[in-house]
C-alpha cells in the first residue's frame, strides 16, 4: 500500500518549498485585512509550515531529523532562499532549520486560561523568511529545480515516505506554462508511492478560502484552476485524517488551497502516535 | 492474595534505551508477595509529543499511589499530577521549540488495574480503568475471560485520544476513561499491554490462535527465549507495529 513508508531518523523524508517571490506578490492580499500584500502572505505561510514542521519533529532532547527540509524562491532569480547560515543549501537538515532562524521575534498570542476565559501569552516566533517582491515569476524553472532536487533525494532514499512539494504562489507564470514541469515532479515516486505536489494559490481575489477542493468548477480564477489542475490528490490515509478534522473532502480532492491556511498538511504527517485532541 | 508479577519492555527499533516512552509500575517483579490489594499499570507516552516519557512515568506512579477506585476514575487528582510534570519540564531554559510543546503538554494513554483480596475467600474482585488504547487480558486455564477496552486489532490507530498533561486538553478526554469490574480466582493471569502488543495479541486471538499462551511462557522454564527476541522476531514478520512495547504479566493465587 502506498504512503504507508515509516519516517524515522534512519528512513527520513524530504519537504521542499517552493515560493513565489515575484513582483506581483507586492499586491494586496485578498482576504480583507488592510495593508497586506501577497508577499506578506508568502512569508507567513513559509514561516508558519517550517515552525510547525519543527515542532513536529522536537522532542525533550532535540530536534530529529524525520525531514530535510529545502525552500526554492522564485522572482528575480530561482535558488535556495534560505538566509545566512543556511544560505546556499538545498537540502538541510530539520534539526538545522530549527536550530538557525534568521531571527526570533517576541510575539503575544490569545491562550484558554483554563476558566473558561482567554489570556494573553508571550511567545517566541521564529523568522525564517520576510516579504520579498521583485521581477517576473519564473514557476517554471523553479520547477525544473525542484524537480533536480528530489531525484537527487531519492536517488539516496529510494524507500522513504514520498517527499511533498508545496509551491505558494499567486500563480501568474511569467516563463510559460508551469503544467509540463508540474506533471514531471509528480511522476517521481520512491518505493512507497508518488512524490506529493501541493499549490497553495495567495490572491488578490476576494474570495472565500478554499481548502482541499474535489473540482475546480468553484474555484474564482484561471490561476487557480491551473494550480488546483497542477496539484496532486490527496493519498487516502490524508484524506482520512482530514475528514477526521472536520474538512469536507472525496476521493477528489487536491492538495490546493486558495487563500487559506496549509499548516494542516503537517498535521496530515505520521511519525508516531498523535493525541486526536492535539489541534 | 498472592501476586506474582513481571514487566518486560522494549523501545521502537531504531532508537535508544532512553528514548522508550511507555511506563509502568511495579518497576521490578514481584515474586509471590502476600497483600490484600494491588494496584499496577502501565501508560504509553505519545511519539508526537515531548516529555511524554516523564508524563506517562507520573501517570503509572500516581495511579498505583492512589486510593481512587478505578470505577469512579474521574480525573479529581489530575491537577495535582499536571502539577508535578510542568514543575519537572520547566526546571531549565528552553529553546523556542521546547517552549511551543510544553504549551502544548505531553499526552499518554494509561491503563489501571486494581485487585483486592476477599476475606477468608478463594479469590476477589478486579476493576480497571483505561483511557487511550492500552488493553488488558484475563485469563483463566485457557479462557480469555475479559478484553478491557474491547478493542478489536482494526481498532488501533496512531490517532486515539489520551490523557494530557494540559488540562485545557482534558475535558473531553476524561469522558473518554472506560471502566470495568470483575472477579478473579486463584491461578488468573492479568495481561497488561501498550497498543502495539494488544493489537498484535487482539488479532492473533480473533484468529483462534492462543497469543496468551506466548506471553504466560515468556522468559520461564517453558520459553526461554528472551522478550525482546520475540519482539524483534515479531516485528521482522510484519505482525507487530514499530513502537514502544510494554507487557505487564500478573498472576494471582
Amino acid at each position: 500500500m502506498p504512503y504507508t513508508a515509516e519516517i524515522s531518523r534512519a528512513n527520513p523524508s524530504c519537504f521542499l518549498f517552493l515560493i513565489d517571490q515575484s513582483g506581483s506578490m507586492a499586491d494586496p492580499f485578498g482576504v480583507g485585512e488592510s495593508g497586506r500584500r501577497k508577499a506578506d502572505g508568502v512569508a507567513d505561510a513559509i514561516n508558519r509550515l517550517l515552525q510547525n514542521l519543527v515542532i513536529k519533529c522536537a522532542k525533550e532532547e532535540g530536534i530529529r531529523d524525520y525531514y530535510h527540509v529545502g525552500v526554492i524562491g522564485y522572482g528575480a532569480q530561482v535558488g535556495p532562499a534560505f538566509n545566512q547560515p543556511l544560505a546556499g543549501r538545498e537540502l538541510v537538515p530539520i534539526s538545522e532549520v530549527g536550530s538557525m532562524p534568521a531571527r526570533i521575534e517576541e510575539r503575544t498570542k490569545k491562550v484558554d486560561d483554563g476558566a473558561g476565559g482567554l489570556m494573553e501569552q508571550r511567545i517566541r516566533f521564529p523568522i525564517w523568511f520576510d516579504p520579498v517582491a521583485e521581477d517576473g515569476t519564473p514557476m517554471c524553472q523553479a520547477l525544473s529545480s525542484a524537480k533536480r532536487i528530489v531525484e537527487g533525494w531519492l536517488d539516496q532514499h529510494p524507500t522513504c515516505f514520498p517527499p511533498i512539494v508545496i509551491n505558494i504562489t499567486d500563480g501568474e507564470a511569467t516563463d510559460g506554462d508551469p503544467s509540463g514541469p508540474a506533471e514531471d515532479i509528480r511522476k517521481l515516486s520512491s518505493s512507497d508511492g508518488e512524490v506529493l505536489l501541493f499549490n497553495l494559490h495567495l490572491s488578490s481575489h476576494r474570495g472565500t478560502p478554499i481548502e482541499f477542493p474535489d473540482s475546480e468548477a468553484g474555484l474564482p480564477d484561471r490561476f487557480a484552476q491551473l494550480l488546483f489542475r497542477m496539484s496532486s490528490p490527496l493519498p487516502a490515509y490524508m484524506r482520512n485524517i482530514a475528514l477526521q478534522e472536520g474538512y469536507k473532502v472525496s476521493e477528489g480532492s487536491k492538495g490546493f488551497a486558495f487563500n487559506a491556511d496549509m499548516v494542516v498538511v503537517i498535521r496530515f504527517l505520521d511519525i508516531g502516535t498523535r493525541p486526536s485532541d492535539l489541534r | 492474595m498472592r501476586v506474582f508479577a513481571k514487566p518486560f519492555w522494549a523501545q521502537r527499533h531504531g532508537n535508544e534505551d532512553s528514548e522508550y516512552e511507555d511506563a509502568f509500575w511495579p518497576r521490578e517483579p514481584i515474586d509471590g508477595l502476600s497483600m490484600t490489594s494491588f494496584r499496577c499499570a502501565v501508560a504509553d507516552g505519545a511519539t508526537e509529543t515531548s516529555y511524554s516519557r516523564i508524563w506517562a512515568a507520573l501517570l503509572v506512579r500516581y495511579w498505583c499511589r492512589s486510593a481512587c477506585p478505578a470505577t469512579t476514575f474521574d480525573g479529581a487528582d489530575l491537577p495535582k499530577w499536571q502539577q508535578s510534570w510542568s514543575r519537572i519540564v520547566r526546571r531549565r531554559p528552553l529553546p523556542w521549540y521546547g517552549e511551543e510543546k510544553v504549551r502544548q503538554g505531553a499526552f499518554a494513554a494509561i491503563l489501571g488495574l486494581a485487585l483486592d483480596d476477599v476475606p477468608n475467600g478463594s479469590g476477589g474482585t478486579w476493576s480497571a480503568v483505561a483511557i487511550g488504547d492500552s488493553c488488558l487480558v484475563q485469563v483463566r486455564g485457557d479462557e480469555v475471560l475479559a478484553r478491557f477496552p474491547p478493542l478489536n486489532s482494526a481498532a488501533f490507530s496512531n490517532r486515539p485520544h489520551l490523557l494530557s498533561s494540559n488540562p485545557n486538553y482534558n475535558s473531553r478526554v476524561v469522558n473518554h476513561a472506560q471502566k470495568t469490574q470483575g472477579t478473579w480466582q486463584g491461578d488468573d493471569a492479568f495481561y497488561l499491554m501498550t497498543d502495539a502488543l494488544a493489537c498484535w495479541f487482539m488479532r492473533e486471538d480473533e484468529q483462534r490462535r492462543t497469543p496468551w499462551k506466548v506471553l504466560r511462557d515468556l522468559e520461564t522454564c517453558d520459553e526461554v527465549k528472551p522478550f525482546r527476541e520475540l519482539i524483534e522476531d515479531l516485528r521482522k514478520q510484519g505482525a507487530l507495529r514499530n513502537d514502544d512495547v510494554t507487557l505487564l504479566r500478573v498472576e494471582v493465587s
